[in-house]
């Protein structure tokens, strides 16, 4: 896990990289990678690559990035985790290859070398990682299935720039600050930026699960080797795989593999803990693959005591029963106030969520962890969201004309009344669901010509679309296309990488992981949302009654009473803390 | 001591499980202390193969449902060991012992049975023999067995297979002659669409021209798969050779260049030990028996069947290798001599204590 950056003066007309831009860019991730860092300047000063690294794997000084292959010709730099490298290096072993470290950003070059761009397809991880191949004069750039790790990139026509942060980038003093209307529209619409937009005009986001390469020509040859929406449409057809087993036994087995995978690592491993299903049996089924319980960390909130999101005790109760060396910490609001600025340092874009993976971020890191596992995408897997019942209703609804528009009449709620307008279509419903604002009240928060030209450019509606393409086939699987693809992406994962690295943490998600979508997909079609029972039982010894017959609740902090946000029509006040964020890019 | 093998087919049967019955009751009546191995066959549809020393094969049973329930009652009940050779036949060889010791293969024992009565059977068993890891985790997952078990893979006859020349006729028949040639064998039936045709055909299209596919055995789900090769453009390159016979067998495996078998469904894969006794490298998969048959990457590639980029780069990998056919010295764990002593082993700890 780290920090990288990249430069490549590839036009003609474009200055050599300037070594102090690599420097400052990769300074500003300092905190994604305190323990080592460098920077790679080609002789003929056309490319730079910097690195601040955080050694999860091979802690020894062979893993210090940037990293050249064995023969000169090829430099990475890497920030993730390859999970099956072994696996990998075995077969290239076999084949052949030789290496000096143990670590997986060699075996990265090794693959490059053998398989070219197709290496991606073999990739099982978070990753989003730059190769600079020397004979070719090409870099090669990829980010993971899910959109786990960031990485944001900014092409004038004659420099590319690379980077793991937008602030990074944006550090390096050569790129333009001129805010995008898509991006803060994108904001104010979903509550984070929607991919490829950033608050930026010049930065864009690289798209999950998607890879090219830079030549003397700029990018070139963009290819989209993974889609959520792929994955479970060809479940749809796997069926008959999903039947041979019994669905707890099959879970247990795959889901199993994917924590053992997500448990290589040369430093201890810990967990988040919650109330909830998809934590406690992760931490269940850990503590089996592992041979002993991980070390458990959980939030509490005086706010919250005696209140069903208090999840302290249950989960503390649920550690006591598995053994696990657990830590409660309380999060006081005076604390939440005190670390208010670095808070805002660290937030990369704005965001309305990632308050909450902060501060369990903070006390995982205060026990001394380095990498802790976590039950994020357990929810958009399993259908655990009040979406996956109520987008189909809202559909359903919104085709019936005269329903529609009497419960817009009679309602004083603004979405209630646009559910003729949206509720039509997946994604119109979608938007609906989860906006913060809608469309029309944009106008009157960033003004009416950045409103339209900012609307135009998003086209949420087209995005979200794509999300279901091509078509999962059934209402669940269209649903966990969109959680996954927009909300998870945009939002969860994005704010988990900003809000845990800032502790020098690294947060892994198995429930998050393409080779386990793949293998699952039949299943999930199957059995649908009767998947999260199923995976209640998939350890030895199933999840107890007081977690599984518990109402689930998300993961929130009282934000609303410490910020003493006013009331804003919804029941968190979101709208409210949106605009405080929004202060901080004004 | 006498030994009751009560299952589907052995002696006379076609497929697999037929197959692992034969070198069980051969195994075991090989055993210094057996006296005798009384076999009833559910079913037999084909010439009997000839029978071992000391086995009573008792073809009356497989007359009919009644005359098995007949066979069963009349053996009496003085065996010294009763193996249940299916888990579907649990309540009958209840009528012959109280604790039956129970051989689990695949895809028959990893989902719960369809009568409650059978489930319950499953606690009173002496023990269960499992062919491979995965079965007997996927068994006792649904059914919280937490009794004696112990693991007894299938067994190869090297003896029978062997890197051959290549059969010209055969070759021809197929019109392989300069391919290089993939291949995999299995009933292809709509029912069983976890063998792994659909995600050879589907990375086809990616691989060199002078590659063809050969898809041998019979079944309901060739129709699909042929529309399913023209629609990708691969039709020419795609050969079903339909029911393959036992004589035909070692020299079309030895026409081959690459076994690949991405399969979701296999309690083992024996296929993989005879295209291995054939010198032929194998694909298998990761995500069930397959794995066990190429002892977790020792004797074949291993790959995820769900990835389609896996699977292309491992059949790249294997043909580009260079490397001459030749039969892994690994392949001795498989041979029947281990199998027997297992199969002695076996015996001998479940009716010591009984």
């Amino acid at each position: 896990m780290c920090g990288i950056a990249a430069l490549f003066s590839y036009g003609a007309d474009a200055s050599p990289v300037d070594a102090l831009e690599i420097k400052a860019i990769t300074e500003r991730m300092r905190p994604r990678g305190p323990d080592a860092g460098g920077t790679w300047i080609s002789p003929d000063h056309r490319v730079a690559l910097g690195a601040r690294r955080l050694a999860i794997i091979d802690l020894s000084a062979e893993g210090t990035q940037p990293m050249t292959d064995v023969r000169g010709e090829l430099h990475i730099v890497f920030n993730g985790e390859i999970y099956n490298y072994r696996e990998l290096r075995a077969r290239l072993e076999h084949l052949g290859a030789q290496f000096h470290s143990q670590t997986d950003t060699e075996v990265l070059l090794e693959l490059f070398r053998r398989d070219g761009a197709a290496m991606v397809d073999l990739l099982r991880g978070m990753f989003a990682f730059a190769i600079w191949d020397s004979r070719s004069r090409q870099m090669f750039v990829a980010r993971d299935p899910y959109g786990i790790k960031p990485l944001y990139v900014a092409d004038d026509g004659q420099t590319f720039r690379a980077a793991s942060t937008v602030k990074a980038l944006l550090a390096g003093g050569r790129i333009a600050r001129e805010h995008d209307p898509a991006g803060v529209a994108g904001f104010w619409l979903m509550g984070s930026v929607p991919e490829p937009f950033t608050m930026f005009r010049s930065i864009r986001s690289v798209e999950a699960g998607t890879a090219f390469f830079v030549g003397e020509q700029g990018v070139a040859q963009i290819r989209q080797y993974y889609s959520v929406a792929a994955a479970l449409h060809r479940g749809v057809h796997d069926e008959a795989a999903a039947r041979l087993v019994q669905p707890h036994v099959l879970l247990r087995e795959l889901i199993s593999d994917s924590l053992r995978h997500h448990l290589v690592s040369d430093v201890p491993v810990g967990a988040f803990l919650s109330a909830g299903i998809d934590s406690s049996a992760l931490v269940a089924l850990a503590t089996e693959a592992a041979g002993q319980p991980p070390r458990t960390v959980t939030l509490r909130f005086d706010e919250f005591q005696g209140m069903h999101s208090d999840e302290a005790p249950l989960a503390a109760r649920y550690a006591r029963q598995i053994g696990s060396e657990h830590v409660t910490r309380l999060v006081t609001r005076d604390e939440f106030r005190g670390d208010m600025p670095k808070l805002f340092d660290a937030m990369d874009q704005p965001t309305i969520d990632g308050t909450n993976t902060w501060f369990v971020s903070k006390a995982a890191a205060e026990r001394g962890l380095k990498v802790a596992i976590s039950g994020l995408g357990g929810d958009e897997l399993f259908g655990s969201y009040p979406s996956f019942k109520d987008l189909p209703r809202l559909i359903a609804a919104a085709r019936l004309p005269l329903a529609a528009a009497t419960a817009g009449r009679l309602s004083r709620n603004p979405k209630a009344q646009a559910v003729a307008r949206y509720g039509r279509t997946w994604e119109g419903a979608y938007l609906l669901k989860r906006g913060l604002f809608l469309p029309e009240d944009l106008p009157e928060l960033m003004g009416t010509d950045a409103a339209r030209e900012g609307l135009e450019r998003l086209s949420i509606l087209t995005r979200m679309r794509v999300a279901i393409e091509p078509d999962p086939g059934t209402p669940f699987g269209r649903v966990a296309a969109l959680e996954a693809s927009l909300y998870m992406r945009n939002q969860l994962l994005r704010d988990t990488d900003w809000a845990s690295m800032a502790h020098s943490l690294e947060v892994r998600t198995p429930l998050v992981d393409a080779t386990l979508l793949r293998q699952i997909a039949p299943l999930l079609m199957v059995e649908k949302q009767r998947c999260k029972a199923h995976f209640a039982r998939s350890p030895r010894e199933p999840l107890p009654d007081f977690l599984t017959h518990r109402k689930k609740s998300g993961f929130s902090v009282p934000l609303a009473e410490w910020m003493e946000l006013p009331a804003d029509g919804t029941s968190m006040r979101m709208r409210s803390w949106a605009r405080v964020v929004m202060e901080q890019w004004a | 001591m006498r030994i009751l093998h009560i299952g589907t087919d052995s002696f006379g049967g076609y497929g697999g499980i037929a197959l692992y019955n034969r070198e069980l009751i051969a195994a075991m009546a090989s055993h210094p202390s057996v006296d005798e191995v009384v076999v009833l066959p559910r079913i037999i549809v084909g010439p009997l193969e000839p029978v071992p020393a000391k086995v009573t094969f008792v073809t009356k049973a497989a007359r009919g449902r009644l005359a098995y329930l007949n066979a069963v009652r009349g053996a009496g009940r003085r065996f010294d060991l009763v193996v249940c050779a299916h888990v579907n036949l649990l309540p009958i060889a209840r009528l012959a012992a109280r604790h039956p010791l129970l051989v689990i293969y695949g895809i028959e024992a990893w989902k719960p049975l369809r009568d409650p009565w059978s489930n319950r059977l499953i606690r009173r068993i002496r023990g269960v023999v499992s062919i491979s890891d995965i079965t007997l985790d996927r068994f006792a997952g649904w059914s919280q067995y937490k009794g004696p078990s112990a693991l007894l893979p299938n067994s190869i006859r090297r003896e029978w297979y062997g890197i051959r020349p290549t059969n010209q006729n055969l070759q021809a028949r197929y019109g392989l002659a300069g391919k290089r040639v993939l291949m995999t064998l299995g009933r292809v039936v709509a029912a069983e669409r976890y063998k792994g045709f659909d995600e050879v055909l589907d990375v086809l299209p990616t691989l060199d021209a002078d590659i063809s596919y050969v898809i041998a055995g019979a079944g309901n789900d060739v129709r699909r798969l042929k529309h399913k090769a023209i629609s990708l453009g691969v039709a020419e390159r795609v050969v079903f050779t339909g029911m393959v016979t036992e004589e035909e067998k070692a020299d079309l495996y030895n026409l081959a260049d690459l076994y690949v078998m991405p399969s979701r469904g296999e309690g083992f894969g024996f296929v993989f030990l005879e295209a291995l006794a054939c010198g032929v490298p194998v694909v298998a998969s990761r995500l069930d028996g397959g794995r066990e048959a190429v002892r977790l990457g020792e004797l074949g590639q291993l790959v995820d069947p769900t990835s389609r980029g896996e699977i292309r780069m491992a059949i790249l990998d294997a043909l580009g290798s260079g490397k001459k056919k030749s039969i892994p010295e690994g392949l001795e764990f498989f041979s029947f001599e281990n199998f027997e002593r297992r199969t002695h082993t076996i015996i001998d700890s479940f009716t010591a204590n009984a």
